[in-house]
């Protein structure tokens, strides 16, 4: 009866321990941009604005679902400005393509079916990339979170929306960090 | 940061068509009400007197023919821009077959005179927008290229592409479509709304002097006759005496009913 017990009271603290864990750290990347370089004009309004590439590995054992936040945490009022949110993403997935549709009649890419796009800080539930102030230089911070659950949120969510829906499911966190800044035609050489 | 603010909540195409049929059309019509009769309308005036019947409008095909305030390229591109706004697709006729285009040209005539410039400047920006960020003319964008375009300028984020915008981009996308609802779900009476496409599509009943119960009973099971006609086709209306052909004909306000 006692080894039972302190089985069982091993087994509840390992739970315990594990809940209470950070979340473990991944790898986000992309094709197209990396962390601390500045991203090409397509993926803005310099260029044809489609959402980037993104790729992920090492995702935590036992992730059942994805969501992805683009943001810069130096504009906004109050900070970050939201420039892309994606959720319900299947944990088979790997990345997200080039190109995620803006219309939401358009049906999403093989593979990522069911996954919905959040309410950016233009009220769209889209990608619209980087504008920042002329001859400045903004981060975009794409954070990727595993989570253990397969959540079914509806489409449309703001950022504090998808982040009050996916807490204590976060279980790991990965992001990229590439920079931006306009290339007006004007300027172009 | 300057770009990245909200200047106007952004549409669809399909939600603008939404937002128009719910708020679009109350905010351009006038308020006078009429009881449709089979063979013609019958008009009540202030007060309840007995209606007075008038003939119906005859139907009217939306104006051909260059615009008066633009070339033959603006037309091209501004005409692409309103079909985007509100297409023709199975939901029925869209803006251009509402006649939004000969509206616009008309109220740069009079009215909106002091906004042709900026027509003419926004829409070389426009175009130019589409050519230095998706690689052609605004008229041979994909229409998926063109309302990527379209939501660019309306979020102001085109602002800062170099190409010529006068102010913010957003300004220019509000003037074109607040110009394409007014041509669309507007009085006919301005060169709009044409056939009456516009109150068709989003399923207005029609001005009605007065609604009786059973006209209420009707309208909410869906069967009540839309009234087809123009509030200048009423006597105690004036748009100073011309006809809807009659570039005149809209006095002072130039559609701003």
């Amino acid at each position: 009866m006692r080894a039972l017990t302190t089985a069982v009271l091993a087994a509840w603290l390992g739970a315990a321990h594990s809940a209470a864990q950070e979340p473990r750290t991944f790898v986000v990347e992309s094709p197209a941009m990396s962390t601390g370089e500045m991203m090409p004009r397509d993926y803005s309004p310099d260029g044809r604005n489609v959402s980037p590439p993104l790729a992920w590995r090492g995702l935590p054992e036992g992730t059942r679902q994805l969501a992805v936040i683009c943001q810069d945490h130096g504009a906004g009022n109050p900070p970050p400005w939201v420039h892309w949110i994606v959720y319900n993403i299947p944990a088979t997935a790997t990345g997200l393509p080039e190109g995620i549709p803006f219309d939401p009649a358009d049906p999403m890419p093989a593979g990522l079916e069911g996954a919905a796009q959040g309410s950016n800080g233009w009220g769209l539930s889209m990608y619209r990339g980087p504008a920042p102030p002329a001859g400045t230089v903004h981060h975009y911070d794409f954070a990727v979170f595993a989570l253990d659950a397969e959540l079914d949120l509806p489409p449309g969510l703001t950022r504090a929306e998808l982040l009050a829906s996916i807490e204590g499911h976060v279980i790991g966190q990965g992001n990229m960090v590439p920079l931006y800044r306009r290339q007006p035609a004007d300027a172009a050489p | 940061m300057a770009d990245e603010t909200r200047e106007g909540s952004a549409i669809s195409r399909r939600a603008l068509l939404r937002t128009a049929g719910a708020a679009g059309a109350a905010a351009l019509l006038p308020g006078p009400v009429v009881a449709a009769t089979e063979g013609g309308a019958r008009v009540a005036a202030p007060g309840g007197v007995e209606p007075t019947a008038v003939p119906l409008l005859p139907p009217a095909a939306a104006p051909a023919g260059p615009l008066m305030n633009l070339t033959a390229h603006e037309t091209e591109i501004l005409a692409a821009i309103v079909d985007r706004l509100i297409p023709s697709d199975d939901l029925g006729p869209g803006a251009l077959d509402a006649g939004a285009l000969r509206f616009i040209d008309r109220a740069l005539s009079e009215a909106d005179s002091g906004q042709a410039e900026a027509y003419r400047s926004g829409l070389a920006a426009l175009d130019r927008y589409s050519r230095y960020t998706r690689g052609a003319p605004f008229v041979e964008l994909s229409a998926r290229d063109q309302d990527s375009v379209l939501i660019d300028c309306q979020i102001g984020s085109a602002t800062g592409a170099g190409v010529g915008f006068d102010g913010s981009s957003a300004g220019f996308f509000n003037m074109v479509k607040s110009h394409t609802w007014q041509g669309t779900f507007g009085d006919p009476q301005y060169g709009g709304n044409v056939n009456f496409v516009g109150w068709d599509l989003i399923r207005y009943p029609g001005l009605r002097m007065r609604v009786t119960d059973e006209d209420q009973r009707r309208l909410e099971a869906e069967e009540l006759e839309p009234v087809r006609r123009s509030a200048y086709d009423f006597g105690q209306f004036q748009a100073g005496g011309a006809s809807a052909d009659d570039p005149s004909a809209s006095g002072s306000d130039g559609g701003r009913s």
